[in-house]
């Protein structure tokens, strides 16, 4: 009986496991150039244009840091080495991944620390709901009870 | 003329709102004094139904300066700044027509006229209880925000300014990206039409915390409001996305720009708030939360509006810039002050009774997603705002861009698709262990077959896998429902659509459109393939399987509107496609048109990035394959139609109900107690009529 109704569940684990397992592990190691270069590209604001990336942006100033990137990576550039370049060149970052250092750390840090916050308010609530006892019914609502049984289909 | 015109409408618009505002008030007062003082109210009763025709007289208003922009639009009166800016005789009816948004000034008759709409909709659908207290001050409250833009047509953003000397002979026309594709005239209405429809719920919000009223009336009140706007809001946010695929030339439908997140963060709260108002349809609690939602939901698109129309931030989007920064946040200031003010005036009497058992429930479920939607908001909000924060503290200036926000998002997107396919299957109260697994079941097994068959069929990667399974999940959880509705009214005798139709099964063909988005956008995303290539005429390489062939270019084609350079490039052998670059009388940059073939399976989307400079020279042009693009949209359209649904009147809400109280209980289907509609929303609200 209990096994007949875990059997189904532990199949289904298995399932997903041996999924995932040869899914997010199977990217076929390290990516391409040709991906490292769409990558870097979509690391870097365009200097020239309003809120677009270096990859999304048809400006001649994206076009230009696009050719730099395709030909550091070509001559066997690191990212680092690359984006270290890139930084050196533009008197502010062009960086779209905001720095995990300084004031940068808020933005990351704060939906984290506001998650935690909201979850463990949660959790605190519904302890203390299971703590209280459920009110008494009191004469009124036995009453209200009473019609609904008796008006009730 | 025109500018006569559009200014007495504005004028009669402002005129209309100030009067109906101070009528209502002084209403709502000899009301109060009278009922105080045991005396009839009669007189003072006959002035609230007064809020109607004012609201009549804004929205005629509001109708006479859009007429008077249009007139001046499509007769090219170039008398007009704005039309001086904006318009140009080259280009075609359609976009001049839809210049009434292109820029900033437009934009805000649009904006009031739809809010118009929506305060005389109101005020004829209450009708026969304008003299109830909750109904005009909502009323009052809708006004006071007219108030608000009809000044700003009159002061800072004035749309009809006549232009100082001579009357220019022609104008620029709209930004050259406003005129490139359809999409532009419906896309800009449908989003304000979401954004300001939520100004209705919000009224009602406010007014019930003015008259104390604060049961859930105003919440069936506005039920079918709320979700209208939030109907609108996704419609408008889906073709913005479709609108930049097809325009931006860069394959993308999503940035996390400025402006998308602008509309993207009402969105998310609104959609937070029609979850969490049916744990207070239904159990009574979280009345302060539904109103904190509102009161976001309807701040967050002003903020939005004034990050994005002051030019503080930096957004592909902002057409254009102006001085009404300091009024717009100076707006959100006061509405935020007034609701938090309220709020906690009336903070005894949202003590709501009650406690949630278990988080194992359906209660406890919409506490979850609720959680989810708020922590979506601030990292969209956060992320928007920081690098001002930044730049105002220290100087510093930093970009906060796509990869934070992939980053960030992605583990609550995963966490919303899981709450998506569970909470359906939860009963209100407690669940228990049986329970689940026995309607859990067959959803969980749709889930573990979208990731063994995404996994077959070469998808790697543990992001996105997570995405397809949990997906497959709730949409087997979603198909359950509906089936079990569906099955339930063949057994009482009614027809399939029957089924279909309510807020339960439109909810969960929403969750359907819903996977299908997150489905399309996590494969779109992770399986794209990219490239630049340089083809003579007949060369032809291979991206992502995709043969794509370069013939030629066609001979340039001239409009008075733009010269179009397009390139003719065949696709698998077949079909050929055209991406072309435009080149506008009046702009430096040339626009590109991409061409893309859209397939079920995948989207071939090409650009032409430079032309020959000779007809047998090599053209530079773009390939980007991406899978499953066209299910973003096909999910809209689901969406949209699961919104109808759900709007429909139900048969519960058709058939006259013998009593307030009349029992819903009985047609829930026998085993599924609570998985039935949660008809507390479909029963009409005495409450609200009377008194």
């Amino acid at each position: 009986m209990t096994a007949r109704r875990w059997l189904p569940w532990l199949g289904l684990a298995l399932v997903v496991a041996v999924s995932l397992v040869v899914g997010a592990g199977g990217r076929g190691g390290p990516p391409t150039d040709a991906e490292r270069k769409t990558a870097l590209a979509s690391e870097l604001r365009c200097p020239t244009c309003r809120g677009q990336s270096v990859r999304d942006s048809d400006a001649p100033a994206a076009a230009a840091i696009r050719t730099e990137i395709d030909r550091r990576v070509d001559e066997g550039q690191s990212d680092e080495e690359i984006l270290a370049y890139v930084d050196s060149k533009f008197p502010e970052s062009l960086r779209l991944t905001p720095p995990a250092s300084g004031l940068g750390v808020l933005v990351w840090a704060l939906p984290v620390v506001a998650l935690v916050a909201a979850v463990a308010g949660l959790a605190a609530a519904f302890r203390r709901w299971s703590a209280e006892p459920l009110p008494a019914p009191s004469d009124d609502d036995r009453a209200l009870v009473e019609r609904a049984r008796s008006t009730g289909p | 003329m025109n500018a006569a015109l559009g200014t007495a409408g504005v004028t009669l618009g402002l005129a209309g709102a100030v009067l109906g505002v101070v009528v209502l008030a002084v209403g709502l007062n000899r009301r109060r004094r009278a009922l105080a003082s045991g005396q009839e109210a009669a007189g003072a009763e006959a002035l609230l139904h007064l809020g109607r025709p004012f609201a009549w007289l804004v929205l005629a208003g509001a109708v006479l300066a859009t007429v008077a922009m249009e007139i001046a639009l499509v007769t090219h009166d170039f008398s007009l700044t704005y039309v001086a800016e904006n318009g140009s005789r080259a280009t075609p009816l359609l976009y001049t027509v839809a210049s009434l948004w292109a820029a900033l000034e437009g934009s805000i008759i649009l904006w009031a006229l739809v809010l118009a709409g929506f305060l005389a909709a109101v005020a004829h659908r209450f009708r026969h209880q304008a003299s109830d207290p909750l109904v005009a001050w909502a009323t009052l409250t809708m006004l006071a925000v007219a108030v608000f833009f009809f000044a700003l047509m009159l002061a800072p953003a004035n749309p009809f300014t006549t232009v100082a000397g001579a009357v220019p002979a022609d104008g620029p026309g709209p930004n050259p990206l406003l005129q490139n594709h359809p999409l532009m005239a419906i896309h800009p209405p449908l989003l304000y039409l979401g954004y300001v429809g939520f100004t209705v719920p919000f009224a009602f919000a406010v007014a019930a915390l003015v008259t104390g009223r604060l049961d859930e009336g105003w919440l069936a009140a506005t039920r079918r409001w709320a979700l209208a706007a939030w109907g609108f809001l996704t419609v408008g946010i889906v073709l913005g996305a479709w609108w930049s695929y097809e325009v931006l030339g860069w394959g993308g439908f999503w940035a996390w720009d400025p402006v998308e997140n602008a509309s993207f963060l009402p969105w998310l709260t609104g959609t937070a708030y029609i979850h969490s108002v049916m744990v207070q349809q239904r159990r009574g609690m979280l009345r302060v939360w539904n109103l904190s939602l509102l009161l976001a939901t309807f701040s967050l698109t002003i903020l939005g509006t004034f990050l994005t129309r002051s030019g503080v931030l930096d957004s592909v989007h902002s057409f254009t810039e102006s001085p009404i920064g300091p009024w717009l946040l100076s707006f959100f200031g006061v509405v935020v002050a007034v609701i938090l003010g309220l709020i906690a005036w009336r903070g005894d009497r949202l003590r709501a009774p009650g406690r949630i058992d278990s988080p194992v429930s359906r209660e406890g479920a919409f506490l979850a997603n609720n959680v989810v939607f708020a922590a979506f908001a601030f990292v969209v909000l956060l992320g928007t705002v920081f690098p001002l924060v930044v730049e105002a503290l220290n100087g510093e200036r930093l970009s906060v861009g796509t990869p934070y926000f992939n980053r960030m998002t992605t583990p609550l997107g995963l966490a919303l698709l899981f709450l998506m396919a569970v909470a359906p299957a939860l009963p209100w109260r407690k669940a228990s262990g049986e329970l689940l697994r026995t309607r859990l079941q067959w959803p969980a097994w749709g889930g573990a077959g979208a990731v063994a068959g995404a996994v077959l069929l070469g998808a790697r990667g543990l992001a996105p896998l997570l995405a397809f399974g949990l997906g497959g999940f709730a949409a087997a959880g979603a198909l359950r429902q509906l089936a079990l509705s569906v099955r339930a009214a063949r057994r009482r005798g009614a027809s399939v659509v029957a089924g279909l139709v309510g807020r339960s099964s439109g909810g969960m063909i929403v969750h359907l459109g819903v996977v299908l988005v997150a489905v399309a956008f996590a494969a779109a995303s992770a399986y794209l393939t990219g490239e630049e290539v340089r083809l003579v005429p007949g060369q032809s390489a291979t991206v992502a399987g995709h043969t794509v062939t370069y013939q030629g270019m066609n001979p340039p084609a001239e409009t008075p509107q733009k010269t179009v350079f397009s390139a003719r490039v065949q696709i698998d052998g077949a079909g050929v496609y055209e991406p072309a670059l435009n080149r506008f009388p009046n702009a430096t940059q040339t626009i590109g048109t991409p061409s893309v073939r859209t397939t079920l399976t995948d989207d071939v989307y090409l650009t032409l990035v430079a032309m020959p400079e000779e007809p047998g020279d090599p053209a530079l042009i773009g390939v980007l394959v991406q899978p499953l693009v066209a299910w973003l949209w096909i999910g809209g359209g689901v969406m949209a139609l699961g919104t109808l649904l759900a709007l429909w009147p139900g048969e519960r809400r058709r058939r006259v109900p013998a009593s307030p109280a009349a029992s819903p209980a009985e047609e829930r289907p026998a085993g599924e107690v609570d998985d039935a509609d949660d008809a507390g929303g479909d029963v009409p609200a005495p409450a609200v009529v009377g008194s």
